[in-house]
């Protein structure tokens, strides 16, 4: 899967997420871009790539998490 | 002196720890009336371990009908010395805003509404027998500020921990206790809406690294349900490895 691709699935799961079909996220997009994006949809959105990309986050791959781009870097890491 | 235990949510895992723990030390004589919903099988090993002694009782206690008949035949039938309310509809991780109004309400039925019910069936018969002991389970969540995204949960155990303190003054002078336990997060089938990455970064923030388990806690119930403990009443004791302190 190319970084396009897993971007591009994370794109539609934040789409889902935050009820907003018009949203584009970039590698540098964070929590301070989007308004709802705090620590509860923080896990909805991990639960959701979870089971997109069927792999399982232990708490501290995802506790350092600072932006998009970490976490299509460890998306890429984990679904291989 | 036989005890007449009344436990509601005793088929949930803290539930059947507890009574296999009151079942184990109990006074000769005594009986358990156990309620669960749908599910008092889960109680059949206990039944085949302590035969005769453990009654069950199959109620939704979200139907005041069904709470109000099942109050009726408790009092009628029994008189309980010991009642111990824990159920609880599983935490819904929800903002606020996208609450769902049946969802809010039937949280106050089966935590509050019934153990209103139930108290006021049972608390007379104790008062006249000038003992009793009266437990709810309330949460870690309703010490210090709770986390977010948890209003239903966090309303109902608030209501149950007012009401513990005005049952405990005014059945005080009649040798009746009532109080709480306020367990941190304990990891059981109650957390099965919990997405996994919540319960471990409660385990991973508690002072001990871990989450509470029933074992923890049921302890805990067990004494402030004793002889003993029969000075203290009103109280919320955290059993929280130190996550939440008073």
């Amino acid at each position: 899967m190319t970084e396009q691709e897993i971007l591009a699935a994370v794109q539609e799961i934040f789409r889902d997420n935050f009820d907003d079909d018009t949203l584009v996220i970039t590698r540098s997009t964070n929590a301070n871009d989007i308004e709802d994006w705090d620590s509860l949809e923080q896990i909805n959105l991990l639960t959701a790539i979870e089971k997109r990309f069927r792999i399982k986050f232990k708490l501290a791959d995802v506790r350092g998490l600072k932006d998009v781009g970490d976490l299509l870097d460890l998306v890429a890491r984990m679904a291989g | 002196m036989a005890y007449t235990y009344l436990v509601t949510g005793a088929t949930s895992d803290i539930g059947q720890a507890l009574l296999r723990r009151l079942l184990a030390h109990a006074p000769a004589g005594s009986v358990v009336l156990a309620q669960g919903c749908g599910d008092v099988q889960k109680l059949a090993p206990l039944c085949a371990n302590h035969p005769g002694l453990v009654r069950t009782f199959d109620v939704d206690l979200s139907d005041r009908a069904a709470v109000a008949a099942f109050a009726a035949l408790v009092t009628e039938g029994f008189a309980p010395t010991h009642f111990v309310h824990l159920p609880a509809l599983p935490v819904v991780n929800t903002k606020f805003k996208k609450f769902d109004e049946a969802r809010f309400d039937r949280d106050l039925e089966v935590q509050v509404h019934s153990a209103v019910a139930l108290a006021r069936a049972v608390l007379p018969g104790m008062a006249r027998a000038k003992f009793g002991r009266v437990l709810f389970i309330q949460s870690s969540y309703t010490l210090g500020a709770p986390p977010k995204n948890t209003a239903a949960y966090v309303m109902a155990k608030s209501a149950l921990g007012g009401l513990v303190k005005s049952l405990a003054v005014e059945y005080a002078p009649f040798g009746v206790t009532v109080n709480c336990v306020a367990p941190s997060m304990m990891e059981t089938n109650f957390l099965k809406d919990t997405p996994a990455l919540i319960v471990e970064a409660a385990a991973a923030d508690n002072p001990m690294g871990r989450n509470a388990r029933p074992e923890d806690v049921a302890p805990a119930m067990e004494f402030l349900l004793g002889d003993e403990a029969g000075f203290i009443t009103g109280v919320t004791l955290p059993v929280t490895g130190g996550s939440a302190i008073v």
